[in-house]
């Protein structure tokens, strides 16, 4: 464990991602973006790292952001002990054939003009060091091992099933045997009686090349099972981060709490309370100055509106950014009664 | 070396394989099989020209044959003024419609692709200036445009080609360059970026493929409406004067007074020239279309096999979906009986 | 017998292709109670949508083919309803909400303005009062600033916010039925949550019968009193929620309830159902679930099992349903 944390894979130190936003008129900038904000965290070698939020919250672009997709405004992204953005053009491009990506949708992430052997030999194709022999022996075997077969190599994507196209997806990610994975919601996209088929195939493939895959999704029970550290994100921001188990096991942001019970739980005999979040997630333009979450959250304060919640660890590998439940910091100016339950919006 | 020749001996034969699979789709339709057909006709009519043509239609001195009906020695008769046999002239008229409009539609293509996936893929200024480009050729007048042009740079054939180009691949390219935009968005192409695809082996390999069919219907379909131009522009005498094409046939029959003394099948003939070649090209624009849009095929495909559905075949399959017909020896609750 | 609201028997729905007849719906019977929620569940391709467009008339013919015994509707027998007739059932007596509120709103007219069109043309109520119960109907359905918001396009609206609105525009009417088909499929998780509740709260005040159409079986267990699960065109069971999380009888329910994870799951290991839904053209012989179901015998393999009822209402289309007692019955 120590020897893990003393050489991370991904390190990222305070990035941000700012997207500009045109307005009508050329050269006159509308705002911002901020489709991260000051985000910081290690992910070790061979664990799964769990991103967990919805639409906006900006995780698509920090998984971009690590993989050197999106160049971040702020802040540095270190892989594999590399400052990614510092790189010249052919070591980025070398250090780059590390990491892959699983799309989400796996029919626009397919050519349709292409057939199997040629989806999935194109990142070989493309680093043109291997014979025609040599790729196709290794395309074989890879649909093997994703759980296709040989008489599939000159069929087309629309011969497939959604899931088996996402199989088609993962052989093509993992064809150059890649250290980081990046999993964009890999299975929201398919049927339910396939998930588990994908997710199992995932972490058997993640034992057997001894992986280290980032797993984004919007679902926090598949992020329980699969998942050995993750962070929580709301518009750009952080909101916990830590273990999976010490998150699952005492959940502390509110925000955390709303998307827990947005889970289901088949046991339909445990009552559990659920938090319904009122509002819209507000747009990632110009967001609160304070705590992102505060015009939604059920126990926000005066001050939740201005002051911005610091992330605090509060137990080993448990980090937390909310007022609620760290307490104001007592070195900023707080202002008249700061902390009286702020009134919720008429939204009934 | 060898392996150099191999592959892009490969890369042709792939290509080919390509298109030979795309002529048998157009050529799966009725209409594909006529627009097929008949621009095949065209093709060798136009290449076999000298063989086929009973005279030489250039020859102005036979005095002897002025204004002569349609017979067996002269098919279509002849001119009133010159006496040159109209079917030759028709023969050879076929080479010069369907060069210019041919070699249009394929400049334009090229010109029109290159272009809009350019703008497309590269954007920014490349972009901006491409597309000012288009909006300030769109807004010039065109026939005005032709005149002045055809006057300055003379009426050779070639340059009246360059200029069809010059005007028409401004529509193209913008429809190319939204497909582009769409194209580059997509999953498989960031798959490429992340594997260390270059931008070229991305434009080559991702994007120009996918507008292919796009690039085919819109050769097709302006190559007719470059025929008709060119007929056009012929008619009112900017075409090249010393090459024989429907559209001069047509001027000539004008100017050389086939009307008033009714002279009938002078001015036919080059209106079947000009029909044919125009329909034929259109079918197959238009069957493209069809198959590169698979709604518009639904809406006919799938109603004819509708109104062609036997009815009781139908309503076998209804009552094989019936308990009944599937348990068979099962006797135990059935289905749909709620309480 | 409580108040019916719908009653259909024995649909049948093919669509022709090139290839031949695609078997969409295969003789599915359903029944809403005045006031009741059911879920049709299934996956893609399995028939559910179809089933619930043709309960309103909404598949074109051509090119689908639709077949049925009896369609009952609130004590009417609409089964040979004109188009014209529909017309006037539809939106009044019965609504639908979709699942993209972007493609079934109009954009370029302000969502008061749409919801007006509802009372003035069921209701035949004047501009102005159409207005003022556009602006209470969006009230209902939790939207803040209603008379702000009626003005505003879809376009300017949230995700959220334009369910709410095309929720508004179901129950304008009061209608007797809503069907709504993935009615939060596009929307965020916590989003998800909020628009479900006002469904809910909704349904139950006013006393209308709900048919939600999902795949998400989350959806089904906050919403819904009663499940039909759907497979590949036919009706595998149909059990109440309650009874269905507890003990699905169908396997193939069971898988589906299996490979959802759940909080309480703590391997990292889940369980699959092998292999994918099978294509329309190509269903199995015998059961269609019989190639991905572990407790397949040969008799699935031979003939397809009927629907059998069970204990409280229940029904499963198997041979060897999954009882606690562990006995196989009713063959």
């Amino acid at each position: 464990m120590s020897e893990t944390k003393v050489n991370p894979i991904v390190d990222m130190r305070h990035v941000s991602v700012d997207f500009p936003v045109k307005g009508a008129l050329p050269f006159i900038r509308k705002g911002c973006i901020q489709a991260v904000s000051d985000v910081s965290l290690t992910i070790h070698r061979g664990e799964t790292f769990g991103i967990v939020g919805e639409s906006g919250c900006g995780k698509s672009t920090l998984a971009n952001a690590m993989i050197g997709m999106v160049k971040p405004t702020a802040g540095e992204v270190v892989f594999d002990g590399k400052n990614l953005y510092e790189l010249s053009r052919d070591d980025f491009k070398a250090t780059r054939r590390d990491m892959q990506m699983i799309f989400q949708d796996p029919f626009s992430s397919l050519n349709p003009r292409f057939n199997v052997y040629q989806i999935i030999s194109e990142p070989m194709f493309i680093r043109g060091q291997d014979s025609e022999a040599t790729m196709k022996a290794r395309v074989i075997e890879l649909l093997e091992l994703v759980g296709l077969s040989k008489d599939d190599l000159y069929r087309y994507p629309s011969d497939f099933s959604g899931g088996q196209r996402q199989r088609l997806g993962i052989a093509r990610a993992i064809i150059l045997n890649p250290t980081f994975l990046v999993c964009d919601e890999p299975v929201s996209a398919l049927d339910v009686s396939v998930h588990a088929q994908i997710l199992n195939l995932l972490t058997d493939i993640q034992k057997k090349l001894k992986l280290t895959y980032v797993f984004i999704s919007h679902n926090l029970a598949v992020v329980k099972s699969i998942c050995d550290r993750m962070i929580v994100m709301y518009l750009g921001k952080i909101m916990e981060a830590g273990n999976v188990k010490t998150i699952f096991d005492n959940p502390l942001h509110p925000y955390t709490h709303a998307l827990l019970s947005a889970v289901l739980d088949t046991d339909q005999t445990k009552q559990r309370e659920q938090v319904i979040l009122k509002g819209d997630i507000p747009s990632p333009i110009d967001p609160p100055k304070g705590c992102r979450f505060y015009q939604r959250c059920p126990k926000a304060m005066e001050g939740c509106k201005t002051i911005p919640a610091p992330e605090i660890t509060v137990e080993e590998d448990h980090v937390v950014a909310c007022h609620y439940v760290n307490g104001f910091p007592e070195s900023v100016e707080k202002g008249e009664g700061y902390d009286t339950p702020l009134k919720q919006q008429a939204d009934e | 070396m060898k392996a150099v020749l191999k592959s892009i001996g490969r890369f042709f034969l792939k290509r080919f394989k390509g298109i030979r699979r795309f002529i048998k789709r157009v050529w799966a339709h009725r209409q594909g099989k006529i627009g097929l057909t008949m621009v095949t006709f065209l093709v060798i009519v136009a290449v076999f020209a000298p063989w086929i043509a009973p005279f030489d239609p250039y020859d102005v001195a036979e005095r002897t044959t002025k204004g002569l009906p349609p017979s067996t020695t002269h098919l279509l008769g002849t001119t009133i003024n010159t006496g040159q046999d109209i079917f030759s002239m028709l023969v050879y008229g076929t080479r010069v419609s369907l060069i210019v409009g041919v070699s249009s539609g394929v400049l334009i293509a090229i010109v029109g692709s290159v272009l809009g996936v350019m703008a497309g893929y590269i954007g920014g200024a490349v972009d901006s200036f491409i597309m000012r480009l288009v909006d300030v050729l769109l807004v010039i007048p065109t026939l005005p445009l032709v005149i002045v042009l055809t006057n300055v740079l003379g009426r050779d054939f070639w340059i009246i080609i360059l200029i069809f180009v010059a005007i028409g691949w401004t529509g193209l390219s913008r429809t190319i360059r939204s497909l582009v935009l769409v194209l580059k968005n997509s999953n498989y192409v960031k798959a490429a970026e992340l594997s260390g695809a270059s931008r070229f082996h991305i434009m080559i390999r991702h994007i120009l493929p996918g507008t292919s069919h796009l690039l085919i219907m819109s050769t097709a379909l302006s190559s007719a409406g470059i025929m008709v131009a060119e007929a056009g522009l012929s008619f009112l005498g900017l075409g090249d004067p010393t090459a024989i094409s429907w559209g001069k046939m047509l001027a000539d029959a004008q100017s050389g007074g086939a009307l008033l003394f009714g002279a009938w099948w002078w001015i036919i003939a080059p209106g079947i020239g000009i029909f044919m070649a125009v329909f034929a090209f259109m079918r197959i624009g238009i069957v493209v279309e069809e198959i590169l849009n698979p709604r518009m095929k639904q809406s006919s495909g799938v109603y004819k096999i509708f109104k062609n559905l036997n009815s009781s075949y139908v309503e076998d399959v209804f009552n094989s979906m019936d308990e009944h017909a599937q348990i068979g020896e099962a006797s135990s609750a059935k289905g749909g009986a709620h309480g | 017998m409580a108040e019916q609201t719908l009653t259909l028997r024995n649909l049948k729905v093919v669509f022709p292709s090139g290839m031949g007849l695609i078997r969409a719906v295969e003789g599915v019977d359903i029944d809403i109670g005045k006031g009741e929620s059911i879920a049709l569940v299934g996956e893609s391709g399995c028939g559910k949508s179809v089933t619930s467009m043709s309960i309103m008339k909404l598949i074109e013919s051509p090119p689908a083919i639709t077949k049925m015994d009896q369609l009952t509707f609130a004590g009417d027998d609409i089964k040979d309803y004109t188009p014209s007739q529909m017309q006037s059932v539809r939106g009044k007596m019965m609504a639908m909400i979709f699942q993209d509120a972007m493609t079934s709103l109009n954009p370029v007219m302000t969502c008061g303005k749409q919801i007006d069109e509802m009372f003035m043309r069921h209701m035949q109520l004047n501009k102005k009062a159409a207005r003022e119960e556009t602006v209470k109907a969006l009230e209902l359905v939790g939207v803040p600033e209603p008379r702000k918001r009626a003005k505003n396009f879809p376009h300017e609206l949230s995700g959220g916010m334009r369910q709410r609105v095309l929720l508004a525009m179901a129950f304008a009417c009061m209608p007797k039925l809503i069907i709504a088909d993935e009615p939060t499929t596009a929307l965020d998780v916590t989003i998800q949550a909020q628009v479900l509740s006002v469904l809910r709260d909704m349904q139950k005040k006013h006393d209308v019968s709900l048919l939600v159409v999902t795949h998400d079986l989350s959806v089904v267990a906050n919403i819904a009193d009663t499940v039909y699960v759907m497979y590949s065109g036919k009706i595998v069971e149909k059990a109440s929620v309650k009874q269905l999380f507890k003990q699905p009888f169908h396997p193939y329910s069971a898988g589906l309830l299996a490979s959802v994870p759940s909080l309480s799951d703590t391997a990292g290991h889940f369980v699959q159902i092998p292999g994918s839904v099978p294509h329309p053209m190509k269903k199995p012989t015998g059961c269609y679930f019989h190639p991905r179901c572990h407790y397949a015998k040969d008799k699935c393999k031979a003939s397809m099992p009927p629907l059998s009822a069970h204990d409280d209402g229940r029904q499963v289309r198997c041979f060897y349903p999954l009882k606690t007692n562990g006995g196989t019955s009713n063959v």
